[in-house]
């Protein structure tokens, strides 16, 4: 239609689609556009399982299949390029059969644990997350308070950036026994007692406020001009463009820097319980079945199976928020 | 859709003088809506890339005018929509509006601004866009939703309330970006290319429903684009500017009466788009 026709209101809808007036189509391409964006997110979530499950039997399948070319070839006797030499070799202390390491869950537990080495992972693992997610928390508030201290004053970023980015070059397994001296000595004044694993939790924020920090700053200072001159345009003070503007301009580069922390969060706890000596997680359960690799290798293989599980468990949850906080908005940054 | 496309300056029975010219009664008894003495504009002044953007500007706005300025690219016409609405601080003269200096206008919200990028918040609802500087300046909640719906019911989207940005097209999200320039009653509206990404279809539906609104409304509006047909078919005078350094040429008033779809076959319609262009090229050399 043209503009010099009357466009009339008391038609059906239906009719003044017919006129293709601009604003009633415009109208209904957005609602099929919403309908299609609901159908997608649907497919793409079972599409992701149906990939993941494929890619988990596949992984068997390979561990499988190099584990009898090695056997059919006889990598021990004899030398051969790749298998058994630079790759590892095939017998059973190197590679246990697939069938062990999925049935070492069942087993039972070692020490006094009266359960199954699976239920033991379990609990090993819990007391890891607890430790990974109260350094999370940590580390999250830290982060972000310190990128919102450098987005407030360029001189401050300018100051304080490179000693941000200083921290992560101090090895995690050397300030990790001092944290739990320190802890241990000096933190007495506090209103509950301090534990072991509250240090690792400590390693597991430094570990995580970094990259909340450096992405949370880039979040803070992304508005566009056009967003700055309309705050500036109301008048609105520094903290109500920082509450009503950066920080949810931020959300999209927070969510990067989430998931990240998230497993750097279960990366610094286990090997922060490592090399602190903090018994009851993960960390310990890694380094208990590496010293008795001999005895029961398939163990090993079920410690880091749990811990993989536990560092893709936090980061679906990551994700998972990501995309109910996200999605409708189109917001997400691929990373 | 609207009555509003064939008839943007309706509802003539209510308010008579519209049709043309300045609404204001008796301008010499009110207070100029904008009143620009002498302002000039030097950007970097004293260094090797200095860029004199605006020389020795005089302007003013009676309530109720639409005015617009139009200049080629680079003559300074956002420049000076922005130091009236005290975005920028203008090296030489003075700026009042409503009687108050710029600045002070701006802490008391006495324009509405919308720019060439609707700028809306990815993050916030359309409603809740509209509501964006009504929560700034404090209103309640119930306040906030009951002016975003009739600001959304102004621009027509009425039923989009709940939807995001990104889901709405660029003539949608630009009309949201309009209703929230508009959401607290300014008495002065400045816009900064407002329709300039839109194709020629909306921007014609878009141009409409702004008079429709500006009739409704009774505000002033200082409007900058590129094109000679919208300035001469929105304003009550078109400010035609220089290139760099920006000065006003001329000042051309629009006398059309009640626009409507013919008035864009109209051939006084063309007349006055011939004047401008040739204002224009002069000024281009």
């Amino acid at each position: 239609m043209t503009l010099s026709e009357p466009a009339t209101h008391d038609t059906d809808e239906r009719d003044a689609v017919d006129t293709v007036d601009p604003v009633v189509h415009e109208q209904l391409l957005a609602a099929a556009a919403a309908r299609d964006d609901r159908r997608a997110v649907v497919t793409s979530a079972a599409r992701r399982i149906v990939v993941f499950a494929v890619f988990v039997a596949l992984l068997g399948l390979l561990y499988v299949a190099y584990k009898q070319l090695g056997q059919a070839i006889d990598d021990r006797q004899r030398d051969w390029p790749l298998v058994g030499s630079l790759a590892p070799r095939t017998d059973d202390l190197t590679m246990p059969p697939l069938g062990d390491i999925v049935t070492v869950f069942g087993e039972p537990a070692p020490g006094n644990d009266p359960g199954t080495f699976g239920s033991h992972l379990l609990g090993r693992s819990l007391f890891t997350l607890r430790e990974a997610a109260v350094g999370f928390a940590a580390g999250v508030a830290i982060g972000l308070g310190i990128a919102i201290l450098l987005a407030w004053k360029k001189q401050l970023a300018d100051a304080f950036l490179p000693y941000v980015v200083a921290s992560q070059t101090i090895p995690l397994i050397a300030i990790a026994p001092i944290v739990v001296i320190w802890g241990r000595k000096n933190l007495d004044f506090l209103p509950f007692e301090w534990q072991d694993w509250m240090s690792v939790s400590i390693i597991a924020t430094y570990l995580t406020f970094f990259p909340v920090a450096v992405n949370g700053l880039r979040g803070l200072l992304s508005p566009r001009e056009e967003h700055l001159e309309l705050m500036d345009s109301y008048a609105a003070s520094w903290r109500a463009s920082l509450w009503r503007l950066r920080l949810p301009a931020s959300v999209p580069y927070l969510f990067a820097a989430l998931k990240i922390a998230a497993t750097a969060s279960i990366v610094g706890a286990i090997v922060g319980e490592i090399s602190a000596g903090v018994e009851g997680g993960l960390g310990r359960r890694i380094l208990g079945d590496a010293l008795n690799y001999t005895v029961a290798p398939a163990r090993l293989y079920g410690s880091v199976i749990a811990a993989a599980i536990l560092g893709i468990a936090v980061f679906l949850v990551i994700v998972g928020a990501e995309r109910a906080v996200l999605h409708r908005q189109r917001r997400e940054i691929v990373t | 859709m609207t009555e509003s496309a064939t008839t943007p300056v309706d509802g003539s029975a209510a308010s008579d003088g519209v049709t043309t010219g300045s609404r204001s009664g008796d301008a010499a008894t009110e207070v100029l809506a904008v009143d620009v003495r002498d302002v000039s504009q030097r950007f970097h002044a004293g260094r090797p890339n200095e860029v004199h953007a605006l020389d020795h500007i005089d302007l003013t706005a009676e309530p109720g005018e639409f005015i617009t300025l139009i200049g080629p690219s680079g003559c300074g016409k956002s420049t000076l929509l922005r130091i009236i609405a005290a975005l920028v601080d203008p090296t030489d003269g003075e700026v009042s509006v409503h009687g108050k200096t710029a600045d002070q206008a701006r802490i008391d919200q006495d324009y509405g601004m919308a720019f060439q990028k609707a700028g809306l918040f990815d993050w916030r609802t359309v409603a809740k866009n509209i509501e964006l500087p009504l929560e700034l300046m404090g209103w309640s909640k119930p306040d906030r939703t009951a002016k975003a719906r009739e600001m959304l019911e102004l621009v027509r989207l009425d039923e989009f309330v709940e939807h995001y940005p990104a889901e709405l097209s660029g003539g949608m999200q630009q009309r949201v970006a309009i209703a929230r320039s508009l959401a607290f009653d300014p008495s002065l509206l400045l816009m900064d290319e407002p329709f300039g990404a839109l194709d020629e279809m909306t921007r014609e539906h878009m141009q409409d429903q702004l008079l429709r609104i500006w009739t409704e409304t009774e505000t002033t509006i200082v409007f900058v684009t590129h094109s000679v047909p919208e300035a001469v078919y929105l304003s009550t005078r078109v400010v035609v500017m220089s290139p760099r350094p920006g000065r006003i040429a001329a000042e051309i008033p629009i006398d059309l009466g009640a626009r409507s779809a013919e008035t864009r076959d109209d051939p006084a319609f063309f007349d006055a788009v011939t004047e401008v262009r040739r204002a224009l090229r002069a000024v281009e050399g």
